[in-house]
């Protein structure tokens, strides 16, 4: 199973497996990884998965879909060029390995 | 009820059902049609109507993502809105396609966005402990009538900034969901009812009404300041509405139930409130509010293989497929620790539920509410569903609750 490794707002990291074709977000939360709430339930409504890309995996993700996009301006911490929501990662072998920083704060 | 491999009508590998998923049969217990039409074929025919149909969950959710191929653009319901003799204008952002619906939800969504929805928190939260605190005065009550429908049809209009009248709410929000359905006796019955008050309902809801601060009003200075198109507000407006009310009283409501027939699920939840969120996610799936939809073909298309005519509506059944066994094991159990992440209750896809966030606190507050004061929650009489085209909700719950010692 590909790797995530979360980076907390400590500079703390967990590395969780994740099924292939399942989100970070749901990595996050079967692995109990705190700082990704996931208010929906992974529907990209809620923006409480918000995370930073900080690997080259960032160019391998798909386009932003306009309702990401949209949703990405209402997160708690500040959008950056490398903010996602972690329940729209849908995971990969090829994404093996990818960095993600959580934010400080997600409501 | 006959299945057959070939219809004249219809392309090959299509399997066609001769049944009614609106009959009064269906409507009153539609399971076991579920299963069957589940089992008959990833897409049937229904030749009564003419249209095709969905009720896997794989289907039934490739065709929500897929706005291209199956547009809402010919209306939600049965009835094809563009079609001569349609008796409604398209809903302003449910029955419209990219690219004007991407501007219209964008706008939408920063008025009731994730932060100003979690800026009511406290309100509805107050609201909802007040609500308890009255019931349990009494500790028995109707779980429907006392809790869900009165405590959103105050904390939703609220919001809004508009006042509401109870009965006709809910007698508007009945023709609105029996409307998708066929026009059977259903829909003239909810017609009648709310005829002596349609106009003025209507009428009230044109701007003059809203109450400053509210997210009605909201709509209008967008309109005003040109980021609507005139005219969109008030459409938009009834689609809260229409979208907001009948579906979280009856979440509400099923979730009463279904905590009140699981003893075990509520002590769970009791042990480890942040369950809260596993019981709205699995009271969707299993009693989805919006049992059926539909969509309409643009231009021929291919599902699950099947290579479907152009132009022809498909019934998407929301509350079979969430209870497909392709998806989801033991899918008639009741788990609220269950992994419920692709249901389809709230729709995937450009046209997800747009006000789900203010659902979710609604059903967070009364919850929380709830386990807050009350030890041991019960049936009190046998509840009963409403008989409704399209939407799945209780009409009466009777409860008796013990509070803490």
């Amino acid at each position: 199973m590909p790797k995530i490794v979360f980076v907390k707002d400590d500079g703390s990291r967990a590395e969780v497996e994740a099924a292939v074709g399942a989100s970070a977000m749901d990595a996050a939360i079967a692995h109990g990884v705190t700082g990704i709430i996931a208010e929906c339930g992974g529907s990209a409504a809620c923006g409480t998965c918000h995370v930073y890309v900080e690997s080259p995996e960032l160019s391998r993700l798909g386009a932003l879909t306009d309702n990401e996009d949209n949703l990405l301006g209402f997160t708690a911490a500040d959008r950056l060029p490398n903010s996602r929501l972690s329940c729209q990662i849908i995971m990969s072998a090829e994404l093996d390995g990818m960095v993600l920083r959580i934010p400080d704060r997600q409501i | 009820m006959t299945e057959k491999a070939q219809d004249m009508n219809v392309d090959q590998g299509v399997v066609t059902v001769d049944a009614d998923p609106f009959s009064p049969e269906a409507l009153r217990n539609p399971y076991p049609l579920w299963a069957q039409l589940r089992d008959a074929g990833p897409v049937v025919w229904i030749p009564k109507y003419g249209y095709y149909l969905m009720a896997r969950h794989a289907e039934v959710q490739a065709a929500q993502q897929n706005w291209q191929n199956f547009t809402t653009s010919g209306g939600a319901g049965m009835s094809d809105i563009r079609k001569p003799g349609a008796w409604r204008k398209p809903g302003p952002i449910v029955e419209v396609d990219p690219p004007d619906h991407t501007k219209i939800r964008k706008v939408v969504n920063a008025i009731v966005s994730p932060v100003v929805v979690r800026g009511w928190r406290e309100r509805f939260q107050r609201d909802a402990n007040a609500l308890v605190d009255g019931l349990l005065q009494t500790g028995r009550f109707d779980g429907v009538r006392d809790v869900a429908e009165a405590y959103v049809l105050k904390v939703f209009p609220e919001s809004m900034g508009i006042d509401l009248n109870r009965e006709q709410a809910i007698a508007v929000g009945d023709l609105n969901f029996n409307s998708l359905g066929p026009n059977n006796e259903l829909v003239q019955k909810s017609r009648e009812q709310v005829a002596p008050f349609i106009e003025w309902w209507e009428e009230s809801l044109k701007g003059q009404t809203m109450k400053p601060g509210g997210f009605g009003e909201k709509l209008f200075l967008a309109e005003r300041a040109g980021e609507l198109a005139p005219g969109l507000a008030s459409g938009l407006t009834m689609t809260f509405l229409r979208g907001g009310l009948d579906t979280t009283i009856s979440s509400i409501g099923s979730a009463l139930w279904l905590l009140a027939a699981h003893p075990d699920q509520w002590q769970l939840l009791k042990q480890d409130p942040a369950l809260v969120r596993g019981v709205f996610e699995e009271t969707l799936r299993l009693e989805s509010p919006i049992k059926t939809n539909f969509r309409t073909t643009r231009g021929e298309c291919t599902m699950a293989g099947i290579t479907l005519k152009d132009d022809t509506k498909v019934q998407l059944l929301l509350g079979s497929a969430n209870r497909d066994p392709r998806k989801w094991s033991e899918p008639d159990a009741f788990d609220i620790r269950r992994a419920t992440a692709g249901h389809v209750a709230l729709g995937t896809g450009i046209h997800a539920c747009v006000g789900q966030m203010i659902a979710r606190l609604e059903f967070d507050c009364v919850l929380n509410a709830l386990l807050a004061k009350v030890e041991r929650i019960e049936l009190d009489g046998t509840p009963r569903h409403r008989m409704s085209n399209a939407l799945h909700t209780l009409d009466e719950l009777p409860l008796r609750v013990h509070a803490h010692a």
